[in-house]
């Protein structure tokens, strides 16, 4: 795809003329208010440069049509498992899911493959309220009327693989009810199984990175994203550890209502990311504190890790209060797969031990033992990762910042890439680190992030250092323990 | 693989993509020829339609002098893709284009016939391309290969939508000046049609040649290359034995599996082809109309 075409002036003013576009319409969205809009709307995620930037886009026909734009919509929308499997089968769907790993993963998709991409997500019409309720009997044994109260038939926003319905449970909550496409299951699994095919498609969307791991990542992770039971289960462990917490928030699941393709968790309502821009920056550095907390939290109280770190997988309350969203893409490490980054992070930071730095690094297969490079080479290039944490005190981290830690992660230049891979089971981190430092760049946030990780490290376990350690502190003392948690919800100790 | 010859496959996808593109109106005045609740648009629109055009190529290269006329005559040599753009805009226009406009780009298309003639130099015979038996076998050549494609790698058309395919599609034969008379009009009578010309046709070497470059066009990046070598078998197994035979083609093993791999080498294909500005608006278009004519 890419190799077919080297980016042309057309090209890159075609991309402007889409920021334009995408301007425009985020203009309009703030002006008619936001709910309408979105139920106008696919959302459409465009991720411009490396995870970086994001812009929204929409097919220039909906846009066109102004207010028989609705009526379009539901002209087009899927109607049947066949119309399902025109849009996104024969790999159609996987490049989707190739596209949005790969925004975060490679530093910059050549401008034709992700006009390719934005135009596949843009060819992706809702499905129909017939066929989306057809899911929802078939998954739960009752019509989406009368398995809730009451039923929005109408979409609020799409899903990679589904969309996301509103319903008011018959106890009488307010849910978000997400479900997927019909068929897409199957189709997507026959897709992953042409391995060869996938190997060539990532070889010319993301040829800087490992292919044969991306391949094996791609197939492990919608795997899982098919099944939405498996996404139901970290979310309710989530939802359970950061239960009663003062400004982390998880949407509840319920049971109940949720099955292989329909999964039902509390409905919930704040600010969009974009609408931050717009905030003090005090309420700006709050936001980014509590995401840099649940990030690190989460890794390392209960080690998971949300991989799809997306601007609009969060919702804002002010006071720093956050709303986390989609759980289809987290990653569960084991203690063993913990442990280096445990080992490497205390070792720099905290020993301030480069050689044992270098141990833990190639113990954990992230540098190839017996490198012919000084430890300092390697420090210098690994340094960047560790910026915020690696001294006391305060630091705001930029756009300028998330770009560095973008470029020197795929910095092929340098000496130490040569030696430096990523073990499968990590390649998920980078698109966590990269992502959240980009949002917290746009945040432009401020805070002493040392001294907030501290408090989180196990090996330190810090006193509190802002007033939300205080909070999370009086919180963690009056909890069970997350060990406890998972004894509860699998019946075994976590490491059992 | 030089620089050049990737602005080759540049061209390949974008100018068919125009192409498309300019065969499906925006706002158009009358239905077509055929209409959206045809049996004709949505051969047009199955998934198989890529495979259908390069075993319709490869069938009605075996005609010599159907053959001898595009080889003499046209600058295919020159340019390749212009001229699979132009028989694809031709056919799309066609299709789902106006019916003024249809009848207009007919009427393009035999005028630059009358000055297609000659002597084939493989057989010593004259030929010209307005000559109603060529016309027909091009005709034919396409019918039979896009049920073929909608089989093995799209949906299949019941055998009334096969018949009735045959049916609709005589109009596109007499508009390039074939007397409706002589047309097939059911499929039983273009499988008779297709037995009685077997006679006449042969691989001349300048059909094996325009066939080697449509196979394996120059100038496609490693990558879309080996995509397309899925689709080239795809075309080769669309293939008739008999026409397979005559190139000295190994019948390709269709399995289930090799049939979906083939069926997703066209969906990366047609993702690409997706990519390329106003081949979204146009499929959504006809979408739009097929769906209205389903519901009244």
């Amino acid at each position: 795809m890419s190799k077919l075409r080297r980016p042309s002036r057309k090209t890159v003013a075609g991309l402007a003329a889409a920021a334009v576009v995408a301007g425009v319409l985020a203009r309009r969205r703030r002006a008619g208010g936001r709910l309408r809009l979105e139920r106008g709307l696919v959302a459409v995620r465009l991720a411009l440069r490396g995870g970086v930037r994001y812009a929204s886009n929409a097919p220039r026909l909906f846009a066109a049509a102004g207010a028989a734009r609705e009526q379009l919509r539901n002209d087009l929308a899927l109607q049947t498992a066949e119309d399902v499997a025109a849009t996104l089968g024969a790999m159609k769907g996987v490049m989707m899911k190739i596209g949005q790993m790969a925004s975060y993963v490679d530093d910059g998709l050549s401008p034709s493959v992700r006009r390719t991409l934005s135009r596949l997500q843009d060819s992706v019409p809702p499905m129909s309220p017939e066929l989306a309720a057809g899911v929802v009997e078939a998954e739960l044994g009752l019509p989406p009327e009368r398995a809730f109260a009451q039923w929005d038939p109408v979409p609020i926003a799409a899903a990679s693989i589904g969309q996301v319905h509103r319903a008011i449970t018959h106890d009488g909550r307010a849910v978000a009810v997400k479900v997927q496409y019909p068929g897409i299951a199957e189709t997507m699994t026959a897709d992953l199984d042409n391995v060869a095919l996938l190997r060539r498609m990532l070889r010319i969307i993301a040829p800087n990175q490992d292919v044969e791991a991306l391949v094996a990542e791609l197939r492990e992770r919608i795997g899982e994203e098919l099944d939405y039971r498996r996404e139901a289960r970290s979310q309710r462990r989530m939802a359970a550890y950061y239960d009663g917490h003062p400004t982390i928030h998880v949407p509840k699941i319920i049971d109940e209502l949720s099955a292989r393709r329909v999964v039902t968790s509390e409905l919930s309502d704040g600010a969009r990311f974009h609408e931050l821009a717009g905030w003090s920056q005090e309420e700006r550095d709050l936001a980014a504190e509590t995401i840099y907390r649940f990030v690190f939290r989460s890794l390392y109280e209960i080690r998971a890790f949300n991989g799809d770190p997306h601007p609009g997988n969060y919702l804002f309350h002010g006071g720093g209060r956050v709303t986390f969203l989609d759980f289809g893409l987290v990653k569960h490490f084991t203690e063993t797969e913990l442990q280096p980054l445990v080992h490497m992070v205390r070792d720099l930071c905290v020993a301030n031990d480069p050689e044992a730095f270098r141990r833990s690094m190639e113990a954990a297969g992230f540098l190839v033992p017996g490198a012919p490079l000084s430890t300092d080479v390697i420090i210098d290039h690994m340094a960047v990762f560790y910026e915020t944490v690696r001294r006391p005190g305060t630091l705001t981290i930029t756009e300028d910042y998330a770009s560095k830690v973008v470029r020197r992660f795929f910095d092929l230049r340098s000496p130490v890439a040569a030696y430096a891979s990523i073990p499968r089971s990590y390649v998920i981190l980078q698109r966590i680190n990269l992502g959240m430092f980009a949002l917290l760049g746009q945040l432009t946030a401020t805070a002493n992030w040392r001294a907030i990780a501290e408090e989180i490290w196990p090996f330190v376990l810090g006193p509190p250092s802002t007033p939300m350690g205080r909070a999370e502190a009086a919180w963690l003392a009056n909890r069970p323990t997350a060990l406890m948690l998972a004894w509860i919800e699998t019946g075994q100790p976590a490491d059992a | 693989m030089t620089a050049e010859s990737y602005a080759d496959a540049v061209d390949l996808v974008a100018r068919s993509a125009a192409a498309y593109v300019a065969g499906v109106p925006a706002d158009p005045a009358d239905e077509g020829l055929f209409g959206p609740a045809s049996v004709t648009w949505r051969v047009n629109t199955d998934p198989g339609a890529p495979i259908a055009g390069l075993t319709a190529l490869m069938v009605q290269a075996l005609h010599p002098l159907a053959m001898a006329g595009v080889d003499q005559h046209s600058a295919w040599r020159q340019d390749p893709v212009g001229r699979l753009a132009a028989t694809s805009q031709y056919v799309t226009t066609i299709s789902f284009g106006e019916r003024a406009v249809a009848e207009r780009a007919a009427s393009v298309v035999r005028r630059i016939h009358e000055h297609v003639r000659g002597v084939d130099s493989v057989t010593g015979q004259p030929y010209a391309a307005s000559d109603p038996a060529l016309l027909l076998w091009v005709h034919a050549a396409l019918i039979d290969s896009a049920i073929t494609a909608c089989r093995l790698f799209g949906t299949p058309l019941s055998p009334g939508d096969a018949d009735r395919y045959t049916a609709e599609m005589v109009v596109a034969a007499e508009l390039v000046g074939v007397p409706a008379g002589m047309v097939p009009a059911s499929y039983g009578a273009l499988q008779q049609y297709m037995t009685s010309v077997r006679p006449e046709l042969r691989c001349t070497p300048a059909a094996r040649e325009s066939m080697s470059y449509l196979l394996e066009p120059p100038g496609l990046g490693p990558d879309i290359a080996e995509i397309w070598q899925d689709v080239r078998d795809g075309a080769v197994a669309a293939l008739p034995g008999w026409a397979r035979e005559l190139y000295g083609y190994q019948a390709p093993e269709l399995t289930p599996a090799r049939q979906t791999e083939i069926r997703q080498a066209l969906g990366v294909l047609d993702a690409v082809f997706l990519g390329e500005p106003g081949v979204l608006e146009a499929r959504q278009r006809i979408t739009l109309r097929m769906r209205s004519a389903a519901r009244s």
